[in-house]
């Protein structure tokens, strides 16, 4: 995985907020397979045939956002716990 | 707690709607970065360090967006995003180059709430900035302006040439001056008699630069993912706490 390629899910704000009513730079996702808890902004984004989200900690895939018969769709795929505070 | 109740407080962002954005004035910053000051009705206000996407729509109905740190505090009633010219971008070339006073396309936003600050927070901040990235961070300095707030804050700017450097008249005149302090570093060629850093951030700059890691700084780094995967890690084996360090990456693609 090229150290490069990358950018971070603040990257990824705009897009997910088409199916989030939060901000979702600021929800944090418990990774299913290290265990760490980490804002979304802070993950890595990788732009392919699909936005791929991965752990910052062990670079696990996390969330997955693409297009599905015109219309957006995001799998939580490798997730335990999406947590946000209260506003 | 109701499951009613719970929607309610958890739909408290609510969706981000396209907005129509008008041009109110363009501003040259660099021979390849402009200052697009922007009119958007029902705005909902905007915290320093966030960013907005830029949508456009060609004549064919074909779509492209792209992310633009937003430049301008809180406290003005207009939207500024400074955009640096992508060569082969796709939105980029159009903003740099042709827009126009008066000129309209869609904006959605404000996005993102991990990369921002508000002089309501604790400080220090230590903001560190390659290229562009100086963008929202500006709009936090430009913020602590507004708000005359003296909180300590550090800025180290890394520019390739003195030409490159965004801001350059604005950066020096910050205020309040007290506490504050702007280090720029060029990478690859420094104006006549340059007597400040030069070359690639690095420990020994930092450590000159920041509040040290036992004052706690909010430590804000942007810039392309390089840069900022360089600088994190600089933060990280200097001893800033992780939870301290935000950073927001852009990439070599789009434009």
């Amino acid at each position: 995985m090229s150290e490069e390629r990358h950018i971070d899910g603040n990257g990824v704000g705009g897009l997910l907020a088409e199916v989030l009513a939060v901000d979702p730079t600021t929800v944090r996702r418990r990774c299913s397979n290290c265990g760490d808890v980490r804002t979304l902004a802070e993950h890595r984004a990788y732009a392919g045939a699909a936005m791929v989200l991965r752990c910052p900690s062990c670079q696990d895939v996390g969330v997955r956002i693409g297009t599905v018969g015109g219309e957006i769709a995001v799998d939580w795929r490798g997730t335990f716990l999406v947590q946000r505070q209260f506003v | 707690m109701a499951r009613a109740a719970l929607l309610e407080r958890l739909g408290g962002g609510g969706p981000t709607p396209w907005r129509t954005a008008t041009v109110r004035e363009v501003v040259t910053e660099t021979s390849h970065a402009r200052t697009l000051v922007l009119d958007v009705p029902d705005w909902p206000g905007h915290r320093a360090g966030q960013h907005l996407d830029v949508r456009l729509t060609a004549e064919d109905g074909y779509q492209a967006s792209r992310s633009y740190s937003i430049a301008s505090p809180p406290e003005l009633d207009t939207v500024d995003i400074t955009v640096e010219e992508v060569t082969d971008g796709e939105v980029s070339p159009y903003l740099v180059e042709d827009v126009v006073a008066g000129d309209q396309f869609e904006v959605r936003g404000p996005i993102g709430g991990h990369f921002t600050w508000s002089a309501d927070q604790r400080g220090p901040l230590l903001l560190v900035a390659g290229g562009s990235g100086l963008v929202p961070l500006m709009a936090m300095l430009r913020h602590r302006a507004a708000r005359a707030s003296m909180v300590e804050a550090r800025l180290l700017v890394s520019a390739r040439t003195a030409d490159d450097l965004l801001y350059r008249d604005e950066l020096p005149a910050l205020q309040p001056a007290d506490g504050l302090r702007v280090e720029i570093t060029y990478t690859r060629a420094a104006p006549e008699g340059w007597s400040g850093f030069t070359g690639r951030v690095d420990a020994v700059m930092l450590a000159e630069v920041g509040p040290p890691p036992a004052a706690m700084p909010r430590c804000f780094v942007c810039g392309p993912t390089p840069f900022v995967e360089h600088v994190t890690t600089l933060l990280v084996d200097a001893g800033y706490a992780t939870a301290d360090i935000h950073a927001e990456r852009f990439g070599p693609t789009g434009g």
